[in-house]
């Protein structure tokens, strides 16, 4: 990377911009200096007014359901897209009026409904000056009990009953507060007549406000399928316009000249040199600039280890002098996940899983295409373990059943090995940036204290526990100390770590004897079904078998994923990661 | 094989106890990870990391029972 600065005319100020958006190449850095920087075009104002209108149509209007070949004719787009926002504002406005009529019917056709079978008309449960109504659950038996007076009368509907009673005795109001259950409040209504006709009038009144609402839908939708095309093509062409008339912003201006910074690759230099020439006839000078600042990271991996960037990425951009971890998840992490998940079945249907990803999901395929990875070593360890589906296919020399022992003791190996190129690689990251020494110091360090302690232990139960203790003591001593020196207390406090980072990678065991028992286990449930000799049974247990192995699927995903993956980012990367670069985002790119 | 039944109830307690040790931990982490998630994306990396630290706890449980078992 090379920081360079381009200073120019005002005059060759936009065809500069314009070629530099084409050749993506340069990360345009804001000016920091004495100079005033620039101001956006004239035109920028009118674009992003433009572009919020379109971007609030878009978010309004529902998905286009087909794609028309005809292109909608519009003359000033402004004026049409302001147009479209009203009309599909209007739209809305009268679908929430229709839904909130609906919603209120609904709630009278609730209360209606439960006075079904009495047969009284709308008006006469208003009451009158003398007539007082009580509309409710009532437990009648109580009611009539605790009742002298006869001057009331109750219709009972299916689920609510209406008392009557003259307002003038008393004894009406305590005994029905004794005895009722439930009160409804008499909701209010348009209609009139019986209540059964009520009902139906209610009905109709909602079949009618539904097709209303399917009618607001249907223009809506319209509106969607005509226009969407358009509207996208024209959001992402004013994008790119604002990027445009903006990045004056971010350079030097003076009267007449201007002056951008920024960052380019320092194989493409000569190019953006040759071509800013061309398009400003000569006027234009390229120069180098000194700088302490860090320069912008940009992924430099062959085709192979690039899916792998985006999982680097999502813990943190690797600094410029740092070594860039994505080709150890290449290597390591298909592995862990094999060696976990092991069975042909599942290597296949997690692939199939993958590739659904990669074609639905296509801002993360990167991240798919390097799962398949994974899919493809859990089909080479399901051979190797002699696996399908958790059936034995044939009789591998390492069916994993009859070696947990030595499966163990692998996982652990895994880790001890996992463990120490993260250490190497620390060390050539502090070599790199801060010399030899302190390369030993803050990492081979550790190196030795492992040495010591397994030597020792070897020593201690081989030869004796005085040479034991003396080369423990010997090696174990001088590396702490220099732990120490290499990474003051903070060091020493980790210590610990080191042993229960290596024993965090039994979970390749662990899982390993979990997938192979989920998987025996889905096929012991469906094995009784699957033996009965009948049809329906055989039916059944085929079912259960798909039904168990398609979730099994998913969850050894996520197992093998997530487990595989954090042996790298917890285990691994600690001991040399450090990260917070920041990204290489040339002007014009797609994601810049 | 054969484990007594102290021994065995022994290697439950190991691997239980660390598992509600570990599921306590994530929770609280989680949680917190979504609310942090909630107002910034880029942050997922992060919240990933933390939230997987407790799940070594486990792991602990896990080699406790298999020694007490005498598996290894």
């Amino acid at each position: 990377m090379t920081k360079i600065s381009v200073t120019g005319t005002k005059k060759d100020l936009k065809n500069v911009i314009d070629k530099l958006h084409q050749l993506e190449v340069l990360d345009i850095r804001h000016y920091e200096g004495e100079l005033s920087t620039g101001s956006p075009f004239k035109s920028s104002e009118a674009v992003s007014e433009l572009l919020v209108d379109i971007r609030s149509l878009k978010s309004k209007l529902p998905e286009p359901n087909q794609k028309t070949g005809e292109k909608p004719e519009y003359q000033d787009l402004g004026d049409t897209v302001k147009k479209l926002n009203k009309r599909v504002e209007e739209l809305e406005e009268e679908k929430s009026e229709i839904k909130k009529d609906i919603s209120s019917i609904k709630d009278q056709k609730k209360f209606f409904s439960k006075l079904k079978g009495t047969g009284l008309k709308i008006e006469e449960l208003e009451g009158t000056e003398t007539l007082s109504v009580f509309i409710g659950e009532i437990d009648e038996q109580k009611f009539q009990q605790n009742t002298s007076s006869d001057a009331y009368q109750i219709c009972n509907g299916e689920k609510a009953s209406v008392i009557f009673y003259k307002n003038d005795v008393e004894e009406f109001e305590n005994n029905i507060r004794e005895a009722r259950n439930k009160e409804y409040n008499l909701i209010e209504t348009e209609f009139e007549g019986e209540v059964e006709e009520v009902i139906s009038s209610i009905e109709s009144l909602r079949k009618q406000l539904k097709q209303q609402l399917k009618s607001k839908d249907q223009q809506l939708q319209e509106i969607s399928d005509k226009w969407s095309g358009l509207l996208k093509t024209k959001e992402s062409e004013l994008d790119e316009e604002i990027q445009k008339a903006e990045a004056p912003i971010k350079f030097a201006s003076t009267e007449n000249s201007f002056i951008a910074e920024g960052w380019v690759p320092s194989e493409k230099m000569p190019k953006l040199e040759e071509e800013l020439a061309k398009v400003t006839k000569g006027k234009i000078h390229v120069q180098e600039e000194d700088t302490e600042e860090e320069p912008p990271v940009k992924h430099n991996n062959n085709k192979l280890v690039k899916p792998f960037e985006d999982f680097t990425d999502l813990i943190a951009v690797p600094r410029y002098n740092e070594i860039d971890p994505s080709f150890m998840l290449l290597l390591t992490f298909p592995l862990f996940f094999g060696l976990m998940i092991g069975d042909v079945g599942y290597g296949l249907t997690s692939a199939l899983v993958f590739l659904a990803g990669i074609k639905y999901v296509p801002e993360a395929s990167d991240m798919f295409k390097a799962l398949l990875w994974t899919s493809a070593a859990t089909v080479i360890f399901g051979l190797i373990y002699g696996e399908m589906f958790g059936f034995q296919i044939y009789e591998s020399p390492f069916y994993r059943a009859d070696y947990w022992t030595e499966i163990f003791y692998i996982a652990l190996g895994i880790g001890v090995a996992h463990i120490n190129i993260g250490l190497l690689f620390g060390a050539y990251n502090e070599y790199v940036n801060h010399g030899l020494m302190e390369a030993i110091y803050a990492k081979i360090s550790w190196i030795i204290l492992e040495i010591a302690a397994v030597a020792g232990y070897l020593i201690y139960t081989s030869i004796g526990s005085t040479p034991g203790t003396a080369v423990i003591m010997g090696l174990g001593i001088p590396a702490i100390a220099m732990i120490y020196k290499g990474e003051g207390m903070e060091g020493i406090v980790e210590i610990p770590s080191l042993l229960s980072n290596i024993i965090s990678y039994l979970r390749l065991f662990g899982v390993c004897m979990a997938a192979y028992t989920l998987a025996g286990t889905a096929n012991a449930i469906a094995a009784p079904a699957l033996t009965s000799g009948t049809i329906l049974g055989i039916t059944a247990g085929i079912l259960i078998l798909i039904g168990a192995h398609t979730m099994l699927t998913f969850i050894k995903i996520m197992e093998g994923a997530i487990q595989g993956i954090r042996l790298h980012y917890v285990e691994m990367f600690g001991w040399f990661y450090e990260g917070g670069g920041k990204k290489y985002a040339p002007f014009g790119a797609k994601n810049s | 094989m054969a484990v007594d039944g102290l021994v065995a109830i022994g290697a439950a307690i190991a691997i239980s106890v660390t598992a509600l040790a570990t599921a306590w931990a994530q929770a609280k982490i989680g949680s917190a990870g979504i609310g942090a998630l909630a107002e910034d994306d880029g942050l997922f990396g992060k919240v990933f990391l933390l939230a997987v630290i407790p799940e070594t706890m486990v792991i602990f449980g896990l080699v406790v029972a298999l020694v007490v078992t005498g598996f290894i």
